[in-house]
């Protein structure tokens, strides 16, 4: 199994929390000796809407009020270059190389770009957030939502064997190589065969030679009992296959607190 | 057994007291030799020293003073506070503090005292009393339960069962939170709108296709199309307004849950943690109600627990000594500040403070600085004296505590409230410029004792109307004790006392009696001991020292002697140079031969702790004037106040005796010759009135003789002080010209008793090389000084023939006969024009 990233990217904007997202990035850089991209992405609806004559905005501090392009154009400017910051803070700590660019609406993606998003919103003031906005992506996509420091294991979902699910496996273990050694897989109970220990035996036999500490489990689909059993298990970055029912990747994606990696 | 400490010379007394007067002391006749020096003697000490130590050695002879600091420590009342006036060296911070220590030793043991966190509010420390030794327990008890907590805490916020509530409660939220925002963005797309995070807030979008309308497809719009359009975003903005208002509440009733799940988990996990506590304390009415307060904030508090403090900065690692730091300002409310601890205490406290300010006494407030600022908690308070010696004794120096930095407000403050409130000096100033705790003041319970000279205790009485209040009894101190037997022996068991306790060389009888006939000489009265101890002690050290260097086993008299001959020797530098100058005629002392209007005077040096005697020339001279004797130190501002007093009397006398019968038609003058120095005191004015009279007279003075004494208006020679040191000077001066066995020093009668002279000094005399002559009267002296008698007056007041007063009155008729003829011819004269 072979698994080449050139470059980490960290993509920020205006809506989602920045600083988890950019220190993962700079340790997985760090990690994995590549360079370092900050990329922060303006809003093109956003400054659309402004344009419009009766654009409004609500905020918990001051409840209705006008939405001026000028104005927004000054805050995107503000975080932007906060995030500047922030990302050469980073890559300074970590000791790798690195660039940033300001972009409206998109950036192009290399074929070997790792990309590393906040996965969490901003708050609105306190603590209340909206749901995170997210979109399946080609490239592997980390939503950052929780501090490194705070541990915890590395969870893989796996809904079928084959050298797909064994490429992610590897790609699962690595980065639990890199938080700690602790993999836990859990394999969907429909798709993983009569026999639960005939799953464990293939991810073991998969993950041979690789310092890990390994559990293997066979789950139902639940998302409650999944959440659950996630708390349970402190789990710090979930890794799906980009390629599950978006109905079911969105209910995961939205509704776990911890890192979500999605992987094609 | 009998000492012979003294003979018995209290029969001596002046004349119009009525006393009988020892044959061999006659008026005028020189001084048997046995009157010279009071000796102790060495038979009559016991032999055994050692075995007789006296236990109160600063007792000797204070019994007034003991019985004061016994009663005021009896008196449980409030304003028995004790003043001990007198000397310094006179043992009294020893006595006090011997005395004040074996009554403490049978008192019960204070308090402890401790300061503990008020958590309702921490500028005010709460204060906490427990049983002596017992407040390093409860403070090593709140250390484990932090340690303990530090560890049980995390493990219960660890535990499933707590993360899976958590995680309800946070999803609760999360979807409480997320749901109407969802169902509003639902509700929002159905009309073609959607819902947009701006940097601020929130913000509705026209979509088409997919896409946020532009102001130009706007416009394009059709105006039905454009106003429903913006109606619809009214009715969807109305509807997000709606839910944003909620959203506060329901922050509030989230961390309201986790609070109360933390609660929890909290309450359970160290329930029997504070049960445990609580039971080693139980038996205290302050203490369960503190811990009650302490489990309290505990449980509101848990996340102190949970976890390191968080870095400012993600991934950017808190150095250790910083993270320390913080981790102990999380603690440190659950600390104990234990002010003071009576574990190891036996009874009452006695304390000395050495130096005694506010701060030193009532305690203080200290600030440490914090990433800037300087800050205090209840941690910092740190006790003072007034706190270590609550329930027992203080001892202080009152001149100390005068010049301390507002000891002395502090001090009064205390004792009139009945309570130790530690204030910073800025508060106590009203200055204060950062934050100060005010803790709750401690009750006081303390008998504190004053030790100072006697001048500062009769100023705090006459001045500060609070001592009166609050120093009710004064202790005063002698610094001298009579010289009886009983105190003799007492004196010497404290010397055998000091041996030992100094580790000294063994003291034989013959240097223990010499250590007390120099206590009678330090007196300056043969029938006095010093009570200035301290110089005892330093004798007896030096005499140690002596026999050490000298290779000896035990100190005898003769190093006792070597010693004090040392010490004056120390310090005899001016004495000798002014003893040289005297034998070279740089200063003229004559000691032989007889002048007119001039006699030698005697004066007493003191520099730095070396006293002796100097003689100068005093000259007098007269002239035709109106009644005045002048005197020159004066007029030149050399005189001090009892010195004017002095010559002032001779004028009073010579009017009394001669200005009956004439006027006095005289100008005298008077001077200390070769004096270069201020003089005071009166003790020569009896030497003033010889020369005075001898110039008058016209009759030559033996200059053989020194003359000390006051005397009075009527011709009485009265005591002087230092009359030994005097005796002393002149005779070294004789001694350096030449002893003729013919001089010798004539002293007041009344000071017989203070005599205790040099050893030489009573060889010269026993040989009849030198003499002290005492006199009682002005006339004795002026027979022994010119060899005249002095002469009786008649009934009319006139003086025979021959006699010294008749030569005087003559002299006096003269200038008056002169005086009545120059104001004839002055009448006679024309007056004159203007």
């Amino acid at each position: 199994v072979t698994w080449r990233v050139g470059r980490v990217v960290v993509r920020l904007d205006a809506a989602s929390e920045s600083r988890p997202g950019i220190d993962t990035a700079a340790r997985l850089a760090a990690s994995w000796r590549v360079p370092l991209r900050g990329v922060f992405v303006e809003d093109e609806e956003l400054l659309a809407l402004a344009a419009l004559p009766f654009a409004v905005q609500i905020t918990l501090a001051a409840g209705r009020g006008v939405l001026r392009r000028a104005e927004i154009e000054g805050h995107l400017r503000a975080f932007a270059e906060r995030a500047r910051r922030e990302v050469a803070a980073a890559a300074e700590r970590h000791g790798v190389e690195w660039s940033f660019a300001v972009v409206r609406g998109s950036f192009a993606e290399d074929e070997d770009d790792f990309i590393v998003a906040g996965g969490a919103a901003r708050p609105l003031g306190g603590q209340a957030r909206l749901p995170p906005r997210w979109q399946p992506a080609a490239h592997p996509l980390l939503l950052a939502r929780r501090e490194w420091a705070v541990g915890g294991s590395v969870t893989i979902m796996l809904r079928r064997r084959g050298p797909p699910a064994a490429r992610l496996l590897a790609i699962a273990a690595e980065i639990a190589r890199l938080g700690g050694g602790m993999l836990t897989v859990l394999g969907a109970a429909d798709a993983a065969g009569p026999d639960s220990n005939d799953f464990a035996a293939w991810v073991a036999a998969q993950l041979e030679g690789r310092p890990l500490i390994l559990r293997t489990e066979l789950v139902d689909m639940d998302l409650a009992a999944l959440r659950q059993r996630f708390a349970a298990i402190d789990c710090r970055l979930l890794v799906l296959e980009a390629s599950a029912p978006e109905e079911e990747l969105r209910g995961l994606v939205e509704r776990v607190a911890c890192d979500v990696l999605l992987l094609r | 057994m009998e000492l012979a400490a003294s003979e018995d010379r209290s029969s001596y007394r002046q004349p119009d007291a009525g006393g009988p007067r020892p044959p061999d002391a006659a008026p005028g006749r020189p001084l048997p030799p046995a009157l010279l020096y009071s000796r102790c003697d060495p038979a009559s000490l016991p032999e055994d020293l050692a075995g007789a130590v006296e236990d109160a050695a600063g007792a000797i002879g204070q019994d007034r003073a003991v019985e004061a600091v016994e009663f005021a420590v009896a008196m449980r009342r409030k304003g028995y506070n004790v003043y001990a006036l007198g000397p310094s060296g006179t043992g009294k911070h020893t006595l006090i503090d011997d005395l004040l220590r074996r009554r403490a030793a049978a008192e019960p043991t204070p308090s402890d005292w401790c300061y503990v966190n008020n958590f309702a509010d921490p500028q005010k420390p709460r204060r906490l009393e427990l049983p002596p030794g017992r407040a390093v327990h409860l403070r090593e008890a709140m250390r484990r339960l932090v340690e303990e907590l530090r560890a049980a805490l995390p493990a219960a916020f660890e535990r499933d069962d707590y993360r899976t509530r958590r995680e309800v409660v946070d999803q609760q939220f999360k979807e409480r939170n997320e749901e109407p925002f969802a169902e509003l963005q639902r509700h929002a797309e159905a009309k073609g709108i959607t819902l947009i995070r701006t940097p601020m807030g929130l913000a509705l979008a026209p979509r088409r296709d997919g896409k946020v309308l532009s102001p130009e497809a706007f416009e394009a719009l059709p105006a039905q199309e454009r106003e429903r359009v913006q109606r619809d975003m009214a009715e969807v903005q109305g509807e997000l307004e709606a839910v944003m208002q909620k959203v506060p509440q329901w922050e509030r009733e989230h961390r309201d849950a986790v609070r109360e799940l933390n609660r929890e988990t909290t309450g359970g996990a160290i329930a029997l943690m504070m049960d445990e506590l609580r039971a080693g304390f139980c038996d205290l009415p302050d203490v369960p109600a503190y811990l009650d307060a302490v489990e309290r904030d505990i449980k509101e508090n848990a996340d102190d627990f949970l976890a390191p403090a968080a870095p400012a900065q993600p991934g950017v690692p808190i150095p250790a000594q910083l993270e320390e730091a913080m981790t102990e300002a999380r603690f440190r409310r659950y600390q104990v500040n234990v002010m003071v601890d009576n574990g190891a205490q036996r009874g009452a406290p006695v304390v000395y403070e050495d130096n005694p300010t506010h701060q030193t006494l009532v305690g203080r407030s200290q600030y440490m600085a914090r990433f800037g600022a300087l800050v205090t908690d209840f941690n910092l308070l740190t006790a003072g004296a007034l706190h270590r010696a609550n329930g027992g004794y203080l001892i202080l120096d009152a001149q100390k505590l005068l010049t301390g930095s507002l000891g002395w407000p502090s001090l009064k403050r205390s004792l009139n409230a009945g309570e130790i409130r530690i204030e910073t000096l800025e508060q106590l100033l009203s200055m204060a410029s950062t934050v100060t705790l005010d803790p709750e003041p401690i009750p006081l319970r303390v008998k504190v004792v004053l030790l100072g000279p006697a001048q500062v205790y009769y100023l705090l009485s006459a001045l500060d109307d609070d001592f009166k209040e609050l120093f009710k009894i004064a202790a005063d101190f002698d610094d001298r004790i009579e010289r009886s037997p009983e105190s003799t022996l007492r004196y010497a068991r404290f010397v055998a006392g000091v041996v030992r306790r100094d580790g000294l060389r063994p003291f034989d009888r013959g240097a223990v009696a010499r250590v007390i006939e120099q206590a009678a000489r330090l007196a300056g009265d043969s029938e006095k001991l010093s009570a200035g101890l301290r110089d005892i002690v330093d004798l007896l050290q030096e005499s140690d020292e002596l026999a050490a260097e000298a290779g000896l086993g035990a100190v005898g008299a003769a190093e006792v002697q070597q010693a004090i001959d040392a010490r004056f020797r120390r310090g005899d530098r001016v004495y000798r140079r002014l003893q040289e100058e005297i034998g070279r005629r740089t200063i003229r002392v004559e000691t032989d031969g007889s002048v007119v209007g001039q006699i030698n005077g005697l004066s007493v040096i003191s520099l730095g702790g070396l006293s002796f005697g100097n003689p100068s020339r005093i000259t007098a001279r007269v002239r035709l004037g109106r009644g005045e004797v002048v005197d020159i130190e004066r007029e030149v501002a050399l005189g001090g106040p009892l010195h004017s007093k002095g010559v002032l009397i001779l004028a009073g006398f010579l009017g009394g005796r001669f200005g009956q019968s004439r006027p006095l038609s005289l100008n005298a003058s008077l001077v200390f010759e070769q004096s270069y120095g201020g003089v005071d005191g009166d003790s020569a004015s009896a030497a003033e009135l010889f020369a005075l009279l001898s110039a008058l007279a016209d009759v030559p003075l033996s200059q053989s003789f020194a003359v000390t004494g006051s005397v009075d208006q009527l011709g009485r020679i009265q005591a002087i002080g230092g009359v030994n040191e005097k005796i002393e000077g002149f005779f070294d001066v004789c001694r350096t010209v030449g002893l003729t066995g013919r001089q010798g020093v004539v002293i007041p009668a009344s000071n017989i008793e203070h005599l205790m002279l040099r050893q030489d000094i009573v060889a010269a005399a026993t040989e009849e090389r030198f003499r002290i002559i005492p006199i009682e009267t002005v006339d004795q002296g002026l027979s022994l000084l010119t060899g005249m008698p002095a002469g009786e007056p008649d009934a009319e007041g006139g003086y025979p023939e021959g006699t010294f007063n008749q030569r005087v009155a003559a002299r006096l008729d003269g200038f008056a006969a002169k005086a009545a003829e120059l104001a004839r011819q002055a009448a006679a004269l024309p007056p004159s024009r203007p």
